[in-house]
């Protein structure tokens, strides 16, 4: 009798199901949000819950067993970039190249300019030369295009 | 009597008749529905795997909706299967080089973005709306994105479409009367102050995503030619 409703609820049902089949690709967390109130009020704090986020991320991905999202291995070794964390950028780079041979020219750019800024600013312990040029110091952070044209092969899709 | 069953069995047939008419009606003005494979061949054929997202072009009145949606469209994207390269790092970079305005690239040669980044593709955003719109007694809060990706190798646009979403932020019913509508003012102007846009931002990306065909990294990547979509122009087109 009512052959119409269970036809529409069946197709409901197959329709629900095949849009969720694709979400469980990644584990983002909540990456949004955090970068969101990073841009929105950017200190200290809310770069340190970003940079807890996407460890999040990794930490979630291989518990679950996800692989994980594009820019994330990226995107934290550049905040320890930026802090002068050398070795864990350099690390975090290539991991990214590891997991995604898309990102290679990029990371490869970075990564140069990871070696290229040797002298670490906030290595409270140790001696550091005087005035390491803070100018020097961001130009080389910045403009990783230093890069030669040694890095220049587009990996094939 | 026969009089009276014929006059019922006319008007089934009316009935019937108006029926159909609602629905070649619905059919012809409604939106159409076409494939992915017709309507973005150019996209088969090149088959990007990889996108940059450029900094979004803010054509709304709201000076902060640049920063703030541009942190709302990375993850989605992946989604699609996409290597989407990390914005943070790479508008960086791009403003380093001088490049914040994206609208002066629109024009432009995309190849640099394939020698720099190494990317097959640029995502290009438009914010059409980011707005509250004040009624007498409702409030709309918009959101509304016009999404292009073009290629660094032809500089064609494989894929374009918008993303749209209204929410009335009134309230439910606060009662009617004089009083009722007071009430519901008051509220109005309440939910708008705390109005957040961001995860409506994140709801017109999936609704603009829904038409891309997927990437390398997708289960379905290459399988959803025939996957249709409602064929709908973006909102600068209208």
């Amino acid at each position: 009798m009512n052959v119409p409703l269970v036809i529409v609820s069946a197709g409901l049902i197959l329709f629900l199901s095949g849009c969720a089949g694709g979400q469980k690709m990644y584990y983002w967390g909540d990456y949004s949000d955090t970068l969101y109130k990073y841009k929105k009020n950017p200190s200290e704090q809310s770069l340190l819950d970003h940079r807890q986020s996407l460890e999040r991320i990794l930490e979630e991905s291989a518990k679950n067993n996800l692989r994980v999202p594009p820019g994330v291995y990226a995107e934290l070794g550049y905040i320890y970039f930026r802090q002068n964390k050398k070795d864990l950028a350099i690390q975090n780079f290539q991991r990214e190249k590891a997991l995604y041979p898309e990102a290679t020219l990029l990371m490869d750019r970075l990564e140069k300019a990871a070696v290229l800024a040797d002298k670490p600013k906030d290595d409270r312990g140790r001696t550091k030369e005087p005035p390491p040029p803070d100018k020097t110091d961001r130009h080389a952070e910045g403009s990783p295009p230093a890069a030669g044209p040694g890095g220049d092969k587009k990996v094939a899709p | 009597m026969k009089t009276k069953l014929s006059a019922r069995r006319n008007l089934h047939k009316a009935l019937l008749l108006f029926i159909m008419l609602i629905c070649i009606n619905l059919s012809a003005c409604g939106p159409k529905m076409i494939t992915k494979g017709d309507k973005y061949p150019l996209l088969y054929e090149e088959q990007p795997v990889s996108i940059l997202i450029l900094p979004p072009i803010n054509e709304s009145t709201a000076a902060e909706a640049k920063d703030y949606y541009a942190t709302t469209i990375q993850e989605p994207l992946s989604f699609w299967g996409y290597y989407v390269f990390p914005y943070e790092i790479t508008t960086e970079i791009l403003k380093m080089e001088g490049i914040y305005d994206t609208e002066l690239l629109k024009s432009l040669p995309l190849q640099k973005f394939r020698e720099y980044f190494g990317a097959d593709a640029v995502l290009f955003t438009t914010i059409k709306k980011w707005d509250l719109s004040y009624l007498v007694i409702a409030s709309n809060l918009t959101v509304s994105v016009d999404c292009e990706l073009k290629s660094t190798q032809s500089n064609a646009t494989l894929w374009k479409y918008n993303g749209t979403v209204t929410v009335d932020l009134s309230g439910g019913n606060t009662g009617g009367g004089l009083v009722g509508l007071v009430v519901k003012t008051v509220v109005t102007a309440v939910s708008s102050a705390m109005a957040d846009y961001v995860p409506h931002a994140r709801t017109a990306n999936y609704r603009a995503l829904q038409s891309l065909p997927y990437g390398k990294y997708h289960a379905l990547y290459g399988k959803d030619r025939t996957q249709q979509f409602m064929d709908q122009p973006p909102l600068s087109d209208r």
